[in-house]
């Protein structure tokens, strides 16, 4: 897992912020850890297939889902129905999209599959033994939105 | 007689998003598909003047759908409709036949006006 597959998540997730609700999220500090495991509520998960694979999980808490779903459908969310969960599905869809067209440009052509969402605390999700690396992004008044990112060079690549 | 649009995304948002965009401009929504196959499937019955394509859903991707709907109907009038922007899935697309291709997240203008220049022409 290379550090420089995560810039282009966390640019293009700043990107989509912007243009979908008008906000700039600010960049925390990256973690590293041995695998993927998330603590938040609400993750979206979403695979990665072509010259990189592996999984990129956006992990948020309740509250902050509730606000950016609210945002991206212009009314209060009051409970996380199917309407809220595929908005922050999609939201998962455009950030996972626009890393991959930014990962082509860098030479790694890339196919995203369609977005899972996960509810529930502490999840580990073991497909992989790829290191994750995470970066946890701050949205004023929203809350933190936390990109993880775990990836590899296809290995066939890797060996030619 | 309002032009007739068939909506195919897999995610619920977004068929609202766009169905809603569409017909407070004055066209009707005739169908909404959930992955590809449908979206050929709802073509087949519906003929719809304009049909907007996802790319990335389960069971049929929107350039196979894309595709299909194409070799049923070579006149077919689809839009895709994706947050997938890298060049060589827009140069496939066109290739394959669609008209425009709209990265989300969008403006409401920019559907409003793709649309608009397809349908009016």
């Amino acid at each position: 897992m290379k550090v420089e597959y995560i810039a282009p998540f966390a640019e293009a997730a700043v990107g989509v912020f912007e243009a979908l609700i008008g906000m700039t999220p600010e960049r925390g500090q990256l973690k590293v850890s041995p695998s993927m495991n998330t603590m938040q509520q609400i993750n979206v998960v979403c695979g990665l297939t072509g010259q990189l694979e592996g999984i990129v999980v956006y992990g948020m808490s309740m509250i902050t889902a509730d606000k950016i779903a609210s945002k991206m459908l212009g009314q209060p969310v009051i409970t996380f129905d199917a309407l809220a969960a595929s908005a922050i599905a999609e939201l998962g869809n455009m950030v996972s999209g626009h890393s991959s067209a930014r990962l082509a440009s860098l030479g790694y052509e890339c196919d995203i599959t369609p977005p899972t969402i996960i509810r529930g605390l502490n999840v580990s999700i073991s497909t992989t033994d790829i290191p994750a690396i995470q970066i946890p992004l701050e949205l004023p008044d929203l809350g933190v939105f936390e990109l993880s990112v775990s990836l590899r060079q296809r290995v066939s690549l890797a060996a030619a | 007689m309002a032009k007739r649009i068939l909506i195919t995304d897999d995610a619920l948002f977004m068929r609202v998003t766009l169905k809603n965009i569409l017909t407070q401009n004055g066209y009707e929504v005739v169908g909404e598909a959930q992955n590809g196959a449908e979206s050929v499937a709802m073509y087949k019955q519906l003929k719809p003047d304009l049909v907007t394509m996802d790319i990335t859903m389960p069971e049929m991707d929107g350039i196979a759908a894309l595709k299909e709907i194409k070799s049923i109907d070579p006149e077919a009038t689809v839009v895709m409709c994706t947050a997938m922007g890298q060049k060589n899935m827009v140069v496939e697309a066109i290739q394959a036949g669609a008209k425009d291709f709209i990265v989300k997240p969008f403006q409401p203008d920019r559907v409003v006006e793709a649309v608009g220049k397809l349908l009016a022409a």
